[in-house]
């Protein structure tokens, strides 16, 4: 019974994160993509993810600090982070990236640490969100159960 | 003055210009250039300012002829000045050319008149100068002559008396020489006084008074003389002897003049009124000599001479002899000669003292000491004394030599004077002669003519020129005028081309944007297929996806409209000639729209009629297009009722069959016919090569209509009939302008036709040539003969009218029923009757000519009727439809049953049907081909059945005794079959063709979701599979279950075998290795043995995208950067090289990698940049591997970057997994 729950709690819980949107169709793909000779495919490619979009999020700070800053730069990691972030379907941290890239262009300083700020923010969001829902995953992998799509 | 006349006005009129014409700070050399440079300037700078204000205006314009604009204003222009300078210069030639001619004739009237006037007069003056020297001359000469005479004489005398001796003697020789001297005196009237002076003081003298007339004789008193005193006094004898000889006694005798006799007693007179007596001081060296003297007694100035009378021996002078003439007489003759001439003149001595005048004032002055002569330069008179102070002033002392002055203007008192003077040079006596005449005697008259021609001459020249300047005016006035006209041509010319360019741009910018939007449409269209296929949507999302899809197809029409209508326009519409089926299109096209038309309760119907060719030759999409539009512009107006499409060929033989089918248009058609006749007429010549056909062609509905008077306009783009129908209707006009153009470029017309009863009747007629092996023979099977019977329950009157006609034409026997009772009534009819069980027939009586008909029926011997059903007779509200099915499945032994489906028929039904055995199932709506379909299937049925079993499966109708097994007759099945490529790839073929796809998408999705999970996953991938080999074939894909068995296909859905047959179909080069394995491995293995470099730098996607690849079998090796991916090609390619360089006979043709995925935005070298490096070391070997971009710019512009670098395809992220596959397909599939 404790089973079932936790099962429809994470079917719940997946479609409350693509109804934020928070993720989008792309997860929906990569989640197709893992089969018996890949297990842990979407956990690797998240984490993955989250390795890049550390080290990416770091640079860009300390690009973004800089007297004269490189907007070449940033704009190659906030392309980058754009593109990890679409691959794994986490939509807003792209959507914020997209934002990201058009105050780069105009060499807005102040945009740019805004948006550096926002998508932090929804790098962080998507991290909790994905991390609990692997959390949830685990538990029921653990109790026996399959993982519900 | 002409030139200098024009000059000033034409500066007046160029003034203001000048300052701002540069050109005039040039220094110029004559008047007249700088004129003409004033001209040029002016009208540069007029030019200038003109041409710059158009330019300024195309600005705006961004006009792209504009070189052509501007050569031709400027064309214009310059043409406009060159008139301007044309007349300029003819003036000014005009006024050169008669400023000209008047100062020649000036020249020519005045100067040498002048001349010779000139010449004339100086002769003239010449001559009246000359005659009176030469009478001067004349008394000189005469005096002389006398005096010489005089001493001659006297030196005679004196010889003979030489010496006297006594006083006698000398009295003897005294009066000797008085009586010579007489004799002189008297002969020569002239003289005023001879006198003879002896030495010893002696004096007889003879003078002329001429005033007084008296001729005296005047001696001195010879008391005081002696001969002795002769010899002694020689030293002392001189004029002071003679004068201050106070002591002498002078007497003065008067003569007569004539005789010389004694008048008188001889008085003394004294010394003051003595004459002048010539002395010895007169001749000092004993030479002859001259002077001027003055007397008293005269007013004239007299010429004295005196020569000395010498003795014998010759050795000293014995007396003196002086003669003494008056110049009078020259005096005389100026006067006379003035008075014929006008003038003066006057004789001066050397010194300036006046000789002789032609006028009467004194010549001599009145002093105390007696006369004396006078100065010229104070004569009384006024133009003398002008004359010589004037000569002096100019010449003073320095006479030119010989004293020869001519003067022609000299200025006296306010009066022009010719001047001249003559030096006359006698000896001791030098004269100057001088003739004053005043100008205006002689020139008087020239000069004032002269002022006169002048005058005249330059008001005739002002009046020639002011004419010559109208004439010109008036004369280019013409040509000026049509240069204007020219100009104005040229600018009309020019607005009209630009006006021209504007709407061509408009129309060229109206097609980019089309095609530019139709790209994106038809990817928004072909995701929306892929998502109305998801299985995961809601009930909502389907719906609304459907809507969008419906949306997109409708904007999507609109942009092909515009970019039809704009094709047409600009005439690049090219109609491609293919063979095609004519009647296999509209049907198509009929299906299509009756899907449309039911939800509208409108019945669509297809009447064509027999002789109507199969296969025609033209542009099948342009054709469907033509129907397309005019169907659906009718369903737009139909609320209810129907829409015929009906067609006929326009045959003379088979005209009547026509005219049957619809009766009631016959007489307009008529009418319409003989109008075509004419262009008809020579159009058949042609037809008959060509083998052309005209086919006419009706659509008919029962809509609003449209007002007469419109029926012209609506076929003008963006008009419409009501303006209202806009928000009514939707729509933008341009339908029916389309329509027109097609069927005028297929050689047709197109109008609106008057129609009894509701509705509009649109007719056209097309040219379209039949293929030159002739009209095929249709398989017609003789349905008469299988004594075939058909019972037509259909709902639409309209079409089951059509039907029913055409099938009793054809020989077979038709019942119609329209609703369920009628049916029942017909089956109780036929059959219950029979079966004697005759309880109903009070209940279901029918009407009298249906029971003549079912008797009819009933007569024919083992008929086998085929009941025609429309799904909509029975009542699928409740659940009654069932009692009905089973009701009707009573007589399923006796007749066969043929279902008319809905397109939204469910599939509960369609189930419950075939559990039933009612396998002949066709949508609607119904025309003839599937009914002769259905006709086919039930007679070959019959045939089949007595055999017990179909010989193969090719028929496949009942071997399969399962249940489930249908017989499903789609026409759209062979219709897409027939011809879906050239549909398909065509955008507005594509439209239907996907619309109707996904109607029969949506039935087979509902079939999927209520089938058993595995089987419904199976068809999952199965239009997956689909869609991946070709997005725009999800139709066929959904149909190819079925084996194409011409026109019949089985359907069975659990047989794996049968779902083996699309992969086979579409995969063809997986067959070798797909065959066994299960389909669902089969479909996920699509890339099996591709190799692919995968160039990523973002971890994330380069591992998502590795598993991707690799789950559908290909082998993938991951590279970060671009430098790696150029890198692991080149030692692959190294290595290949090696390869064959070492084995010469094999042939190494396969690149390292079948395709390559490279992302655009790489550290290191880009993807542009590897890519231009691959493709340049790929020259060397001559392959093409196939480059996919990836890249998250999401712009056209980065495709054609990409595409340019030499890449080939173009994805972005995040990567659609299907899209991708799909992509790496279509180009592996190249290079095998």
């Amino acid at each position: 019974m404790d089973l079932v729950k936790l099962q429809r709690q994470l079917v719940d819980y997946k479609a409350s994160l693509y109804h934020e949107c928070v993720l989008d169709e792309q997860f929906t793909q990569l989640q197709q993509l893992q089969d018996e000779n890949n297990p842990d495919f979407v956990v690797e490619v998240v984490s993955l993810f989250f390795e890049d979009s550390e080290r990416l999020l770091n640079e860009l700070t300390k690009a973004l600090e800089q007297q004269s800053i490189d907007f070449k730069r940033v704009d190659a990691h906030v392309h980058q982070l754009k593109g990890s972030s679409s691959s794994i379907g986490a939509q807003r941290v792209q959507k914020s990236c997209i934002a990201f890239r058009n105050y780069c262009e105009e060499q807005n300083v102040e945009g740019c640490l805004a948006c550096l700020q926002q998508v932090r923010l929804e790098y962080s969001l998507v991290k909790t969100k994905l991390e609990y829902m692997f959390q949830l995953e685990q538990q029921i992998l653990s109790s026996g159960g399959s993982i519900p799509i | 003055m002409a030139e200098k006349s024009f000059e000033t006005t034409s500066q007046a009129c160029c003034s203001t210009s000048s300052e701002s014409s540069p050109i005039l700070a040039l220094p110029m050399d004559t008047p007249l250039r700088k004129v003409l440079s004033r001209i040029s300037g002016f009208a540069s700078s007029w030019g200038k300012k003109t041409v710059t204000a158009p330019r300024g205006r195309r600005i705006f314009h961004r006009d792209v002829e504009q070189d052509e604009f501007q050569n031709g204003s400027a064309h214009c222009l310059s043409s406009y000045y060159s008139v301007f300078v044309a007349r300029l210069a003819i003036m000014v030639m005009l006024a050169i050319l008669i400023g000209l001619l008047t100062v020649l004739t000036w020249h020519f009237t005045r100067v040498y008149t002048t001349k010779s006037l000139n010449t004339l007069a100086y002769g003239l003056r010449y001559e009246l100068l000359q005659r009176p020297i030469l009478r001067m001359w004349n008394v000189l000469n005469s005096t002389s002559e006398i005096t010489t005479a005089q001493v001659k004489l006297s030196e005679y005398v004196i010889k003979r008396y030489s010496k006297p001796t006594n006083q006698a003697e000398l009295i003897e020789l005294y009066q000797m020489m008085k009586d010579i001297t007489w004799a002189l005196f008297a002969s020569h009237k002239a003289l005023n006084a001879i006198t003879i002076n002896y030495r010893n003081g002696f004096v007889q003298a003879f003078h002329r008074d001429h005033r007084s007339n008296n001729t005296f004789y005047i001696y001195s008193d010879l008391a005081n003389y002696s001969i002795s005193d002769t010899q002694s006094s020689q030293q002392g004898w001189n004029d002071q002897f003679i004068h201050g000889n106070e002591s002498a006694i002078w007497y003065r005798q008067p003569l007569d003049p004539v005789t010389g006799e004694k008048q008188g007693k001889p008085s003394q007179i004294p010394p003051e009124d003595l004459i002048n007596i010539a002395g010895p001081s007169q001749v000092p060296d004993g030479v002859a000599s001259w002077h001027v003297a003055v007397s008293k007694y005269t007013d004239s100035p007299l010429l004295s001479a005196a020569l000395p009378v010498r003795d014998a021996s010759n050795r000293s002078i014995v007396a003196i002899v002086g003669v003494t003439t008056a110049l009078y007489s020259v005096g005389q003759l100026m006067k006379e000669l003035v008075e014929v001439h006008g003038g003066y003149i006057y004789l001066t001595s050397q010194e300036g003292y006046l000789l002789a005048t032609s006028t009467n004032t004194p010549l001599l002055n009145n002093t105390a000491n007696g006369p004396k002569l006078m100065m010229a330069t104070n004569s009384e008179d006024r133009v003398i004394q002008m004359g010589a102070q004037w000569l002096q002033k100019t010449y003073g002392n320095k006479f030119p030599p010989g004293h020869v002055v001519h003067v022609e203007k000299a200025n006296l008192g306010g009066q022009h004077y010719y001047i001249d003077s003559f030096f006359l040079n006698l000896k001791r006596l030098p004269m100057v002669g001088v003739i004053i005449i005043p100008r205006k005697y002689i020139m008087g008259k020239v000069d004032e003519r002269a002022l006169k021609t002048l005058v005249i001459l330059i008001s005739a020249s002002v009046c020639i020129l002011v004419i010559g300047c109208v004439c010109i005016l008036i004369l280019t006035n013409g040509v000026s005028k049509e240069m204007k006209l020219r100009a104005e041509l040229i600018s009309h010319l020019d607005a009209r081309r630009r006006a021209e360019a504007s709407s061509n741009y408009k129309s060229q910018f109206l097609a980019n944007m089309s095609h530019e939007l139709r790209t994106p449409m038809a990817a928004v269209i072909g995701l929306l297929d892929i998502l109305i296929c998801d299985d995961c949507l809601t009930n909502e999302q389907y719906a609304m996806v459907t809507q969008i899809r419906k949306c997109s197809t409708a904007l999507l029409r609109l942009l092909n409209n515009i970019l039809d209508l704009s094709k047409v326009e600009s005439g690049k519409l090219v109609l491609e000639e293919a063979e095609f089926d004519l009647g296999r299109e509209l049907e198509g096209l009929v299906d299509m729209f009756s899907v449309q038309c039911i939800n509208h309760n409108v019945e669509t119907v297809l009447d064509l009629s027999d002789d109507i060719p199969k296969v025609v030759r033209g542009d099948s999409a342009r054709v469907v297009q033509v129907f397309a539009n005019l169907i659906s512009n009718s369903i737009k107006f139909t609320t209810s009722g129907h829409i015929i499409l009906r067609g006929w060929c326009e045959n003379p033989i088979v005209s009547g069959d026509s005219g049957k089918l619809s009766p009631d248009q016959k007489n307009p058609l008529s009418a319409l016919k003989t109008k075509l006749k004419q262009h008809g007429n020579h159009m058949k010549k042609a037809s008959k090569k060509d083998n052309k056909m005209i086919l006419w062609f009706e659509v008919d509905d029962t809509g609003c209509g449209i007002d007469p008077s419109k029926w012209e306009s609506v076929f003008e783009s963006f008009e419409q009939a009501d303006p209202s129908t806009t928000r009514t209707h939707g729509g933008t006009g341009l339908g029916l302008c389309i329509v027109r153009t097609l069927v005028n470029k297929m050689g047709g017309e197109i109008k609106v036709v008057k129609k009894n009863g509701q509705g509009t009747l649109m007719r056209l007629f097309l040219l379209l040539s039949t293929p030159a092996d002739g009209i095929e023979q249709q398989r017609r099977i003789d349905f008469a003969k299988h004594g075939v019977a058909v019972i037509l329950a259909l709902h639409g009157s309209m079409g089951r009218l059509i039907m029913s006609k055409w099938l009793s034409k054809n020989g077979v026997p038709t019942l119609e029923a329209s609703e369920w009772n009628e049916l029942t009534q017909i089956l109780h009819e036929l059959f219950h009757a029979r079966t004697t069980n005759s309880g109903f027939d009070t209940h279901y009586s029918l009407a009298k000519p249906l029971r003549s008909k079912v008797q009819t029926l009933q007569d024919m011997k083992n008929p086998v009727y085929i009941i025609v059903v429309d799904l909509g007779l029975l009542d699928l509200s409740t659940d009654i439809w069932k009692e009905q099915l089973n009701f009707l499945d009573k007589f399923s032994g006796q007749v066969k049953f043929a279902w008319m489906l809905n397109h939204d028929t469910s599939n509960a039904i369609k189930m419950e049907l075939r559990r039933k055995g009612h396998i002949l199932m066709v949508n609607k709506p119904l025309y003839k081909a599937k009914m002769l379909h259905i006709l086919e299937a039930v007679v070959k049925e019959s045939y089949v059945e007595p055999q017990n079993g179909s010989p193969n499966g090719t028929k496949g109708t009942s071997k399969q005794g399962d249940s489930h097994e249908c017989l499903e007759i789609d026409s759209s099945q062979f219709e897409t079959c027939s011809s879906d490529d050239s549909d398909i790839s065509e955008m507005t073929g594509a439209n239907s063709a996907s619309s109707v796809g996904v109607g029969e998408q949506l039935k087979e999705g509902t079939v999927l979701k209520s089938g058993p999970p595995t089987l419904r996953n199976c068809l999952v991938e199965f239009t997956r599979l689909g869609l991946e080999v070709n997005n725009l074939r999800t139709e066929e894909d959904q149909c190819n279950g079925r084996p194409k068995l011409h026109d019949t296909k089985d359907v069975k859905c659990e047989n794996p075998d049968s779902s083996e047959q699309p992969s086979v179909r579409s995969n063809a080069k997986d067959r070798d290795n797909s065959y066994t394995t299960n389909k669902a491995a089969n479909e996920q293995k699509t890339l099996e043995g591709l190799r692919i470099l995968l160039a990523e730098d973002t971890p994330v996607l380069q591992r998502v995208a590795t598993i991707m690849l690799e789950k559908m079998g290909a082998v993938v090796v991951a590279v970060g950067d671009g430098v790696q991916a150029v890198e692991a090609l080149n030692c692959d390619l190294d290595g290949d090289e090696n390869r064959t360089n070492r084995l010469q006979t094999e042939i190494c043709d396969s690149p390292p990698y079948d395709l390559i995925l490279m992302d655009c935005q790489m550290p290191m070298m880009d993807g542009y940049e590897a890519t231009k490096a691959i493709r340049k070391s790929e020259e060397r070997t001559g392959w093409h591997i196939p480059i996919v971009a990836l890249t998250a710019h999401a712009m056209s512009s980065d495709k054609e970057k990409c595409l340019q670098v030499g890449m080939d395809a173009y994805l972005t992220k995040p990567i659609d997994y299907k899209l991708m596959v799909s992509t790496i397909l279509s180009l592996t599939k190249r290079s095998p």
